[in-house]
């Protein structure tokens, strides 16, 4: 709209944006990434030391735990919750099963719980002592209990069973209106072919809902990478940090121990992990629809 | 298909316990909790007594209502001007269109950890640490992108023959946005709107490192709190868990539908 597009009118639309964004995430962006140069504490002048804080950061075994840790969650969650999810959605269609609209709500309702508040209940679910689980499995006369939280090697596990605990329903709210939105005479054309359940959705459901699955796992992986206030109240980290995930290691570097220097260094290096799966992931996802759109042109 | 809805019931149950069994708790007394957590004896609102005698809860859901109203009213009006900009008007080069299209949408990949310590600093340095607009500030610029996302994503969606008709009718530019584009937007605006505000509401990693005052308290941070506050009273930690859980699913039953919806309608067009 030419009409409406003097100097004066697009420069009073972007400027409040700009204010905003501007000084408060694009320049944080450039002043990490400065700072990850040197071995600023906090107070006084920092030195510029190079690349000595990524290099020490590779040497680093408790980057190592964190790393780790986050992908085991990213596993777990990628694994579980993106085909449990879409499961869960082809179930709230079938029109049989009563309750599927009270179900789908209660589902969805975790998602709108605070993090650090799901931390907390969960503590209460999974702590070894007073946790609901355990005290289950004693009523059951179990006594070998195992260490969900707090523990050596089951807590990584648990923080992604929590995680998926609050995103279920997100992501299966997001299958469910993928489904919606297909066309039901290609379902009803195979099904006159006398195509089984199982089959239409291997061979037509799952294609048709390619890019659905590709939003949803773009979703899970920058959410994993954003995990923070579920590893908070869980655990603080484990003992000795045995439980971090890559977030909450560079919280206590930056905010407890005032390395910040160090702790922008990793925050760097999260940034780029997760810019680069989400690249790798895209750029996969686009090869596949050029491929189907070659195909189809034939 | 009898299995479908016991798979579903089923996982609808192991949804709902954690739930239910917080707020059974909070009815119980704390060694209650320990020993015999099971048993539905003794169960009284004394734990709610303490946590109304201990927590200001007030004080945390007035700060975090002036949070959320503020950085949701900038951050919409801001993104909606912006999304109107960069997808209705013509700019002198267009490469500024896109330019500007770019740096924004790109703040999406930008996780939020690596603004921390720099907003921090900046905080300082604009003497805002220790007002809501320490926060609100923050707030408003790392949802900008998304919202940006959304609108212009709804606003490319339909052609603009309605707002050139209300301008060769002698609309100026502040009455179309006002009278006609909005109302037309208004699904997306909703969505918007819901968004920033449960993101607003369930903040924590800005709170946790910008509020230092115990005055502007914001309920995730006090949520954080209460285990350090009530130590071994889980009875107390657990009545006021409910006390901030309960609200966040009432809000959520009242507007679960226009939730949902807008989560969609984001995700599939977005």
């Amino acid at each position: 709209m030419s009409f409406l597009s003097t100097r004066w009118r697009i420069c009073v639309m972007v400027t409040p944006a700009l204010l905003f964004y501007v000084p408060f995430v694009v320049l944080p962006v450039a002043l990490s990434a400065y700072y990850s140069l040197t071995s600023f504490s906090g107070i006084g002048r920092s030195k510029f030391v190079g690349l000595t804080n990524y290099t020490s950061l590779f040497h680093d075994t408790f980057f190592w735990i964190s790393f780790r840790n986050t992908g085991i969650i990213l596993v777990e969650a990628l694994i579980l919750l993106v085909p449990a999810a879409f499961c869960l959605a082809l179930l709230m269609r079938d029109r049989r099963v009563p309750g599927a609209q009270a179900a789908r709500a209660l589902i969805f309702a975790p998602v709108i719980i605070a993090p650090i508040l799901v931390g907390l209940i969960f503590v209460f679910i999974l702590d070894p002592n007073i946790g609901l689980v355990n005290q289950a499995l004693g009523a059951l006369g179990i006594h070998d209990k195992p260490q969900w939280i707090g523990g050596a090697t089951f807590t990584p596990y648990a923080v992604g069973f929590v995680y998926m605990w609050q995103t279920m329903g997100f992501i299966m709210t997001i299958f469910y209106a993928g489904l919606q939105m297909l066309p039901r005479e290609v379902f009803e054309a195979a099904t006159v072919d006398g195509a089984r359940y199982r089959d239409q959705v291997r061979y037509i459901t799952i294609p048709l809902l390619r890019d659905t699955f590709g939003i949803c796992t773009v979703l899970v992986i920058t959410g994993v990478f954003r995990i923070f206030e579920l590893v908070y109240e869980l655990t603080g980290g484990g003992p000795v940090h045995d439980s971090d995930v890559l977030t909450s290691y560079m919280y206590y570097l930056t905010f407890t121990t005032f390395r910040y220097g160090y702790g922008m260094a990793l925050a760097v290096v999260i940034c780029l992990l997760s810019i680069g799966i989400f690249s790798l992931y895209l750029f996969t996802a686009a090869r596949r629809r050029d491929k189907v759109r070659m195909i189809g042109n034939e | 298909m009898v299995g479908a809805g016991i798979v579903l019931y089923l996982v609808t149950f192991i949804v709902i316990v954690p739930l239910l069994w917080i707020v059974l708790l909070s009815f119980e007394n704390s060694s209650r909790i320990l020993s015999d957590p099971f048993s539905l004896s003794q169960l009284s609102l004394a734990n709610y007594r303490s946590v109304f005698a201990t927590v200001n809860l007030l004080l945390l859901y007035k700060n975090t209502l002036v949070l959320v109203v503020c950085s949701v009213l900038i951050v919409v009006t801001v993104s909606f001007m912006l999304s109107y900009a960069l997808t209705r008007m013509t700019f002198r080069h267009p490469l500024i269109r896109s330019g500007l299209r770019t740096l924004f949408l790109s703040g999406l990949a930008v996780p939020v950890y690596i603004l921390l310590f720099p907003v921090y600093k900046l905080d300082i340095a604009f003497h805002l640490f220790g007002t809501y607009a320490s926060l609100i500030v923050p707030y408003v610029a790392v949802q900008i992108s998304f919202d940006t996302l959304l609108l212009t994503g709804f606003l490319a969606g339909f052609p603009g023959e309605i707002e050139h008709a209300a301008f060769v009718d002698g609309c100026g530019l502040y009455s179309l946005l006002r009278y006609v584009v909005a109302p037309i937007m208004r699904p997306a605006l909703v969505t918007v709107v819901i968004f920033n505000a449960v993101y607003a509401w369930n903040e924590f990693p800005f709170a946790v490192t910008l509020i230092q005052k115990p005055s502007l308290t914001t309920i995730a941070l006090g949520v954080s709190e209460f285990q350090g506050q009530y130590v071994v009273d889980y009875g107390a930690m657990m009545a006021a868990a409910t006390l901030v859980l309960v609200p966040q699913l009432m809000f959520y039953a009242l507007f679960q539908k226009k939730v949902v919806a807008g989560m969609t309608l984001g995700a599939v067009t977005g």
